[in-house]
């Protein structure tokens, strides 16, 4: 998993304003008006289906239709890396769906409905735009213990980054 | 209406060019990036010509503007906000507001009688500030100012 932060909002900009107005926000109305651009690297489909729930946010993502699987892109899950009669079942499934794909694109079937045999293990790549007023409600869900594994990582990391670019903003540090 | 542009997206064609290449490659990111610094401006002009063609506008989403709007109403903000939920207002003084906006909520209140002249004023800010001029210019035409 990588996430890299492109650009977020310089807050100094809109301090400026609010300081030639003579005015002052509280950081939860600011937060609104600060956005992040994140590329999200090698997630699982599982992942990104959790992700794009939150509604308050741009995504565009890898599309399976044109592009190609490969059958070394999977994530696997520590539960299952673990237990390794666990892993084995994992990777004699992932390797039949992939080599299904790949006779059936052979045979002339579009990838577009060759990928219906594809495992949500399978890696993609996102970007996502957001402000940190979405950040930090998705923080709030997807960082709690409830959460699954893969998401709370990416969210954290996420988190991280904003934090790391926009300190003044967040008032509770990692 | 009186709009400045406080911030925008760096190189928003860009921004917008590595979203729709997002979509279509299994490249990483800086290669993406590298293959887009060698196409140049034009290209990147060129996709975004195509994701309006094709009204794939999902992908102008990630240009981001903060302006500062000068000489607008209450009455009118809130009627801008209830049409355009994905605008965020921010009242800083009487008739004067911070509002966040994209780039596809700009167009699509371009297109709508009730936001063409809210929509307009960030467009002469734009030109005036020259700031994504590329992208104005695919997709309202540079006539449209």
């Amino acid at each position: 998993m990588k996430v890299t932060l492109l650009w977020c909002t310089d807050p100094t900009a809109i301090r400026a304003v609010l300081e030639r107005f003579q005015t002052d926000v509280p950081n939860e109305k600011l937060k609104e008006h600060i956005i992040y651009m994140f590329e999200i690297e090698d997630v699982s489909r599982v992942t990104t289906h959790q992700l794009i729930r939150h509604r308050l946010a741009s995504y565009d993502q890898e599309s399976q239709r044109f592009s190609a699987a490969s059958r070394e892109s999977f994530v696997i899950p520590p539960s299952i890396q673990s237990k390794p009669e666990a892993a084995r079942i994992y990777e004699e499934s992932l390797k039949a769906s992939s080599e299904a794909f790949e006779r059936m694109v052979a045979l002339g079937v579009p990838k577009e409905d060759a990928r219906y045999v594809m495992p949500h293990a399978i890696k993609t790549k996102l970007v996502m735009t957001l402000s940190a007023y979405s950040l930090e409600h998705i923080a709030e869900l997807r960082t709690a213990p409830q959460a699954q594994w893969e998401i709370r990582e990416l969210v954290t990391q996420m988190k991280r980054a904003a934090i790391e670019a926009t300190p003044s903003l967040w008032d509770i540090g990692y | 209406m009186k709009a400045s542009i406080v911030w925008s997206s760096p190189n928003p064609e860009k921004t917008i060019a590595i979203a729709m290449r997002r979509c279509y490659s299994t490249k990483p990111l800086n290669e993406i990036q590298a293959e887009l610094d060698q196409k140049g401006p034009e290209y990147w002009k060129h996709l975004i010509g195509l994701a309006i063609r094709d009204k794939s506008l999902d992908v102008i989403e990630h240009f981001c503007l903060e302006i500062l709007m000068e000489d607008l109403t209450e009455q009118d903000a809130c009627k801008l906000a209830m049409s355009f939920p994905f605008m965020r207002f921010l009242k800083i003084s009487p008739n004067t507001w911070l509002v966040a906006i994209n780039a596809r909520t700009l167009l699509e209140a371009h297109n709508r009688e009730d936001g063409r002249q809210f929509a307009t004023a960030i467009l002469h800010a734009l030109k005036s500030s020259s700031i994504g001029s590329g992208f104005v210019e695919v997709a309202f035409g540079v006539t449209t100012l």
